[in-house]
């Protein structure tokens, strides 16, 4: 995936290359030569199944998949699509999907640029050591936190609502040392003309701090949005209702076939139902997303 | 410690941001009139098609013929899901469900978690040995625990040789039976194979579950590997080890099935597609391989060296720890429903999955079913020859020394006497810890 999003057949604009990037530039243009056939056997590689899978979620579902007939069979059909979306209500969990993704990315671009701030401009007491302690939460599981995080959301009385999806992922550690390091970068001079034009500290970080952060805060959101578009297990536990539940809880009907064989039409076509907006997302903004990415040094 | 009182104060303060979304959104929940009786229902998925709307039909079924009971039905992923759902649940201090379907081999590790209930009184006033005797035995098997019944059959299945008429005939085998015991299994499957490599004699997973169809072996050879309390198993004895030989010889030594680890989710388009012309797989797959094959299926029973068979194997109905009276009266009456003839007849004729109990198949739905599809009837025949599934305490980690065990001897990296002994030994270190 990282190797995809770095090919070179996506070259930056220069001017706004800054001097370290620069210098990464280079070593891409160095991989042209034998990289392009290393880099395109990977692309290739990475999407095989995502095609494979187009081609079977139209797979008649009376046809066995052979090795003989292992695209999309004979007659093609949209039935698994039309099969898939009477088994879950896809449009409802679509709402709510979008909702808790869209909410959890809102609140954190709030918490994380505020957090970053503080601890990249300002000098307080137990600084570091609260800023160590973010860092190890990183270190932390998600999945150990299932229990006291549910324990919190019963205390407030919040159990099976789409709040309840959100509330543990509105503080980012990731995203607050993510946008301290880009806020540092920021030099200091133009935080003091600020100052000395009469901005206050919201002001400051309004128009001087974010953006140029905005690639970092573009990465982060693709990164958020992924991770919360495809999580499965806090949902599940935290949620009863079909107006709670995201789209991963409706794909579940169709993976969870532990009884039985693959039914590989069905499990794509609902696969597909699920990943496709991401998938259209990623390909609307690919060229911002892959810039993003190189600006703020993530893989 | 700290980083999570900075996060909680951040989700607090979030919170009240979000106050007025809240009343908004939560509001709708006490609905139903204060005499009713509100049943939580969880239940997982493992087949596919329709599922929440056949459950959510029989709720609204058993909702007409008990006014003043509502149950709210929870889908809750698969069965580890659901497991975990549960657990956190009650760890966190909130209300479990008041009725779930659960692994039935999940008994033991329920009853060390104190999450369920027994059943005892309510089956004593529903008639006691004559309503259990209405079910088949063999689902009854993983239910019984320290003089207590704890769960009654929902979604059971158990594994079933499927075989390809038209090969058996072409082959000139009888294609009106399956093979009777494992050395006609090994003969029919050397007709069977093509030396081409087109078509194998038979297939038998051993990958996702593999101590499961492995137990078919061990059945079929007189044994079984449940010990005589959940705090054993019965991993090294000489049937266990010449059952994982018998296993690991039909690729290693007569060569009628692949080599390796066989995945569980291909066998059955193995067996349409007629690459393979035997498998061994849940009867839950019947519906799926009849739309799928274009020869004709015929379905027979798991062997050993001494004949038919398998191991029990899905989940069951239990009723949570903690629930109030008046619920629980409610949720013994959704128990028995789910598990009576009429609902068991129809969820096994949409889903796959065996009836709970030999009347279900005396209904006249299931009748006319089984006259489209006799090939269903040989599942519930079948269960005579079917024992108890592993368990034991600590059961997942249990079943996975087995299933590496079979593993290992099937990839060659051990032998079946030295696997088995070691997974023995493991299982039997871990098991100390219990008193029973």
């Amino acid at each position: 995936m990282s190797s995809s999003l770095a090919s070179p057949s996506s070259p930056l604009p220069r001017g706004s290359a800054a001097g370290r990037l620069s210098v990464r530039l280079h070593r891409f243009r160095l991989l042209d030569a034998s990289g392009v056939v290393v880099l395109a056997i990977v692309a290739i590689g990475w999407a095989v199944p995502l095609i494979w899978a187009m081609a079977v979620s139209v797979h008649s579902p009376d046809e066995p998949i052979t090795a003989s007939n292992l695209w999309w069979g004979s007659k093609p059909t949209l039935s698994n699509y039309a099969q898939a979306f009477q088994i879950a209500p896809f449009a409802q969990y679509y709402v709510n999907t979008i909702l808790i993704v869209a909410g959890i990315l809102v609140v954190q671009l709030v918490t994380i640029s505020l957090a970053g701030y503080a601890f990249a401009r300002y000098r307080f007491r137990g600084q570091n050591l609260l800023f160590f302690l973010i860092l190890l939460q990183l270190m932390v599981p998600s999945s150990a936190l299932i229990v006291p995080n549910y324990s919190t959301i019963r205390q407030l009385h919040l159990f099976d609502t789409l709040v309840a999806v959100m509330l543990p992922y509105f503080g980012s550690a990731f995203g607050v040392f993510l946008m301290r390091q880009t806020f540092k970068t920021v030099p200091r001079d133009l935080d003091d003309a600020a100052r000395v034009d009469g901005a206050n500290w919201l002001q400051t970080l309004w128009h001087v701090y974010i953006p140029p952060a905005r690639p970092a805060m573009v990465a982060f959101a693709l990164s958020s949005i992924s991770f919360h578009w495809n999580d499965f297990l806090w949902p599940l536990v935290v949620t009863n209702s079909t107006n709670s539940r995201p789209l991963t809880v409706g794909l579940a009907v169709f993976t969870q076939l532990g009884e039985i064989g693959a039914q590989w039409p069905l499990v794509t076509a609902g696969t597909l139902i699920v990943v496709g907006p991401l998938l259209v997302l990623f390909l609307v903004f690919q060229r911002q997303f892959i810039e993003s990415f190189l600006h703020s040094g993530l893989k | 410690m700290i980083a999570e009182q900075w996060r909680r104060l951040l989700a607090a303060s979030a919170t009240a941001v979000l106050a007025a979304t809240l009343s908004a959104c939560g509001g709708s929940a006490a609905t139903a009139a204060p005499s009713a009786v509100a049943l939580t229902f969880y239940y997982p998925v493992a087949v596919p098609g329709p599922i929440t709307q056949l459950i959510d039909g029989y709720i609204s079924k058993f909702e007409q013929q008990n006014p003043g009971i509502t149950v709210k039905p929870v889908l809750s992923g698969g069965y580890p899901d659901t497991l975990t759902k549960i657990e956190t649940t009650i760890k966190g201090g909130g209300t479990p469900p008041d009725v779930a379907v659960m692994l039935s081999t999940d008994l033991y590790s329920l009853v060390d978690s104190n999450a369920i209930q027994p059943l005892d009184s309510q089956i004593a006033a529903a008639g006691g040995n004559n309503y259990l005797n209405g079910f088949y035995p063999a689902f009854l098997a993983n239910s019984r625990y320290q003089g207590h019944v704890w769960s009654l059959p929902f979604q059971r299945s158990t594994p079933v040789l499927y075989y390809n008429k038209d090969m058996f005939q072409a082959a000139g085998l009888d294609p009106s039976k399956g093979p009777a015991n494992y050395q006609e299994m090994v003969a029919d499957a050397q007709k069977l194979t093509k030396p081409d490599g087109s078509t194998w004699g038979i297939e038998i997973s051993s990958d996702g579950i593999p101590y499961w169809l492995f137990q078919s072996f061990v059945i079929g050879n007189g044994s079984n590997v449940v010990g005589s309390a959940p705090n054993q198993v019965s991993f090294d004895t000489p049937q266990v080890v010449s059952a994982l030989q018998d296993f690991a010889d039909l690729s290693a030594k007569y060569h009628v099935m692949p080599s390796g680890i066989l995945q569980w989710a291909n066998m059955p388009n193995d067996f349409v597609a007629g690459k393979a012309a035997m498998i061994w797989h849940s009867s839950g797959s019947l519906a799926n391989i009849l739309k799928q094959a274009k020869f004709n299926v015929g379905v027979s029973y798991t062997v050993g060296e001494q004949g038919f068979g398998a191991p029990t194997g899905g989940g069951n109905l239990y009723m949570l720890k903690g629930i109030p009276a008046d619920h629980q009266a409610a949720a013994w009456k959704f128990i028995q429903f789910m598990s009576s003839n009429d609902i068991q007849a129809d969820w096994s004729m949409h889903t796959g999955y065996i009836a709970a109990s030999p009347a279900a198949y005396q209904t006249a739905a299931m009748k006319a079913y089984l006259a489209k599809t006799p090939q269903a009837s040989v599942a519930p025949d079948g269960l005579k020859y079917a024992k108890a599934e592993l368990s034991a305490h600590d059961n997942a980690q249990v079943q996975k020394f087995l299933g590496d065990a079979v593993q290992a001897v099937l990839t060659g990296k051990s032998d079946p006497s030295s696997a088995l002994q070691s997974a023995q030994q493991q299982a039997t270190q871990l098991l100390s810890a219990f008193k029973n």
